[in-house]
């Protein structure tokens, strides 16, 4: 009797062609599930580094601007009135411009998201000097190196970089932490039309005492209503098309989870039909339902771990192989959670043959083993 | 036939699962062809239909209409290039407006009224005719884009009246209104009193009759410095989105198109397998091999037939929750991905009846079945 834990994976071990084509199905099914999910991981960090790197509490648009950095214009009279709002204890000033940039020895533009700042961001210097900039390491891939100077947008403004931050990117784009006078001295060359005057920002950074909630209402009700103010949670999903992003490759994961489940009950429930003899004679000689349903589950979870990682590597050669220009990334988060979903999905899927365990009759034992 | 259909019958849940899995497969890929086709009309189905046979953008702007200016001095050497019949500005940018009560995001796109630019498309009322006047997408007409609604841009902007409706004039995922440029122009300097002067984002181009777009691309990229010229497809293909969105779903669905017909011929070469025993004594008791064939091909057209009935009916519930992107529940579509998943269904199963004709019958008498 010690020996049946042993049976299921003898079997595997021993007719592994039984299951050569759920395996392949499944890593299949993980390799689109990790496909989807590092694309989804690619859109969302791509676009959002820039505002979940900010050290704030709120972050504050004017009010028409609907949460858009680049229609948001909050002028000198408005920022004062922010910085009288008790609880607030610091406020700075934010301003992104998006454009191509002339790398030293590159043939192919950059794109860079210019964005001025007061308050760092985390991983950017508390101060930069006129005319230089800290880069996102995704600029690293386009050419950029420390020290070069690349010329931004169409009037070529001179940005000298002075080293690298990680995942600050913005709207797929490598952000170039710069000051905000440097900052203005961009738009204005490159985008007469979005030029600002001295003092006026895009949005505000704003620290303070009290919950985000609470900091935001106050600063929106002191401003009556010229403001509209976004805890960084709101703000990442208020950039164009991250949350519609988000909800659509979920829906999609979600469906394709179910489909593994699907495949993993159709598997099992018809390898369970096919060993109802044989778990007659397990059964007569012992063996209790929960040991036999203990082996399907240990096959299934077998399978889905070899799948995954076959999936895994499939992935990751897919990735590999992808041009630049597909936001595909693929993080560990994402092959944990791909690999709970799995498990979960094999756990579920192989419990449809409980049923059809729990009814062997071991007097089915007695001349029918087929 | 009679054997096919009394086999499904009698195993109602295995033969339901495998309806099930096809049925949310084929729904995944009719969902995904639906939203591919939806996001890349939407993002760029307003460079699709204008009149510019040709586009130039600023060289800088790497092909992003939004981050492209146009230099007077630019618009002036295009309009000289031999084989320019009309080279007109053509400004876009995105505004907040106030359309139907509600604060909303549009496009507004300037161009210069009668020239290279207009929209195309037009099904109901006229073209712009003189400032704060506007064709809108018919996609968005119950959105306070309709035929006389007035549009304002904020804050305290422009008033700005429909007067026509046309069809796939989306841009960047947002209603768009054509309007003339002085009406684009007054739009910008709302949004930013800072304002120092507003340039066109690109130049829309008419080429003269009979020469052709490319040509006219070819000489404006080799006599004008700072721009990138292209047609307007070229425009469309190169458009930030539009690629990325083609090459990432062009991989998710040629993964989907491979594991429903994977699954499928997983499930029937098992089926086989299980079968063998019946199957070899039917064989002995007469019944030819294609009887068996044909009873195990009908169930792959009945599985995947009712799959793909699943799956429209899953489509045409998830569609109405993607209503923002344009798309309408298809048949045509559908049907053809149905046939091209059947296809695939049939050529997988092939597997399995290859076990199926190597069915010895003379293995009745000896209890054993096909081996594995």
């Amino acid at each position: 009797m010690n020996l049946l834990p042993r049976l299921p994976l003898r079997e595997l071990r021993r007719t592994p062609n039984r299951f050569v084509v759920a395996t392949v199905v499944l890593a299949f099914l993980s390799t689109l599930l990790l496909f989807l999910g590092g694309l989804l991981d690619g859109l969302y960090l791509g676009s959002t580094g820039a505002i979940r790197s900010q050290q704030a509490d709120v972050l504050v648009f004017s009010s028409s601007a609907r949460d858009s950095f680049l229609r948001s214009r909050i002028t000198p009279e408005l920022r004062t009135q922010v910085e009288a709002v008790p609880g607030v204890t610091e406020v700075g000033g934010l301003g992104f411009v998006l454009l191509g940039a002339q790398v030293p020895g590159q043939t192919e533009l950059a794109d860079v998201a210019v964005a001025g700042y007061e308050l760092a961001p985390k991983g950017v210097p508390a101060t930069a000097l006129d005319g230089q900039g800290v880069a996102d390491s995704r600029l690293q891939d386009q050419g950029v190196s420390k020290g070069d100077t690349i010329l931004v947008g169409p009037a070529a403004t001179p940005i000298t970089i002075t080293g690298f931050v990680d995942d600050t990117g913005y709207l797929l784009q490598g952000s170039v932490w710069v000051n905000l006078s440097t900052w203005r001295m961009v738009q204005n060359a490159n985008r007469p039309d979005s030029a600002v005057t001295d003092g006026v920002v895009q949005a505000l950074v704003v620290r303070g005492a009290g919950t985000h909630a609470a900091l935001a209402g106050a600063i929106d009700a002191a401003s009556s209503g010229a403001t509209k103010s976004l805890t960084l949670d709101e703000a990442v999903l208020a950039l164009p098309g991250v949350k519609q992003q988000r909800d659509t490759f979920n829906q999609i994961i979600y469906t394709t989870l179910a489909v593994v489940l699907a495949v993993v009950g159709l598997f099992f429930s018809l390898l369970t039909l096919e060993r109802i003899g044989l778990y007659g004679v397990l059964k007569a000689i012992g063996a209790t339902t929960k040991r036999l349903f203990i082996g399907v589950l240990l096959q299934a979870l077998i399978i889905a771990t070899i799948s995954f990682i076959i999936g895994s590597g499939l992935a990751m050669a897919a990735a590999a192989a992808l041009p630049a220009k597909v936001p595909l990334q693929l993080i560990p988060s994402r092959f944990i959670s791909t690999f709970i979903g799995l498990l979960v999905a094999a756990i579920l899927g192989s419990a449809i043959s409980l049923r059809r365990v729990t009814k062997v009759e071991p007097a089915s034992a007695i001349g029918s083993v087929s | 036939m009679f054997l096919a259909f009394h086999e499904m019958k009698r195993a109602k849940v295995r033969f339901g699962l495998l309806t099930g899995a096809v049925g949310l497969l084929v729904f995944l890929i009719l969902f995904q062809q639906t939203l591919l086709s939806g996001l890349v009309n939407q993002f760029i189905g307003a460079l699709k239909n204008q009149s510019g046979e040709v586009l130039v953008y600023n060289d800088q702007a790497r092909k992003n209409l939004e981050g492209s200016i146009i230099l007077p001095e630019q618009l002036a050497q295009i309009q000289l290039v031999e084989g320019v019949a009309d080279a007109a500005p053509l400004g876009e940018a995105t505004f907040t407006v106030t359309a139907g009560g509600q604060e909303r995001d549009t496009v507004i796109i300037g161009y210069e009224l009668g020239r290279a630019g207009a929209p195309t498309t037009l099904i109901t009322g006229r073209l712009p005719t003189a400032d704060d006047q506007a064709v809108a997408s018919e996609k968005d007409t119950a959105d306070g884009y309709g035929l006389g609604d007035v549009i304002r841009v904020q804050p305290d902007g422009a008033q700005i009246t429909v007067v026509g409706i046309a069809r796939d004039i989306n841009y960047s995922v947002s209603p768009v209104l054509f309007v003339d440029f002085a009406t684009y122009e007054s739009a910008k300097r709302t949004r930013n009193p800072d304002a120092e002067r507003i340039l066109p984002s690109a130049v829309a181009i008419h080429v003269v009759a009979g020469a052709s777009a490319n040509q006219v691309v070819e000489r404006i990229n080799a006599t004008v410095a700072g721009v990138e010229a292209m047609t307007r497809q070229q425009a469309i293909d190169g458009s930030p989105g539009v690629s990325s969105v083609r090459s990432s779903f062009a991989v998710i669905l040629a993964l989907f198109y491979l594991v429903v017909p994977l699954v499928t011929g997983l499930f029937f070469l098992i089926v086989t397998f299980q079968k063998a025993s019946a199957l070899t004594l039917l064989r002995a008791i007469g019944a030819p091999a294609k009887v068996l064939v044909r009873s195990l091909l009908v169930q792959v057209v009945v599985i995947t037939l009712a799959g793909s009935v699943v799956a429209f009916g899953l489509y045409a519930g998830a569609l109405q929750g993607v209503k923002n992107l344009g798309v309408h529940v298809e048949v045509m579509p559908a049907v053809q991905t149905s046939l091209v998943v059947l296809a695939l269904a049939l050529a997988t199963s092939l597997v399995a009846i290859r076990r199926v004709l190597r069915i010895d019958p003379i293995a009745a008498t000896t209890g054993a079945g096909v081996t594995l």
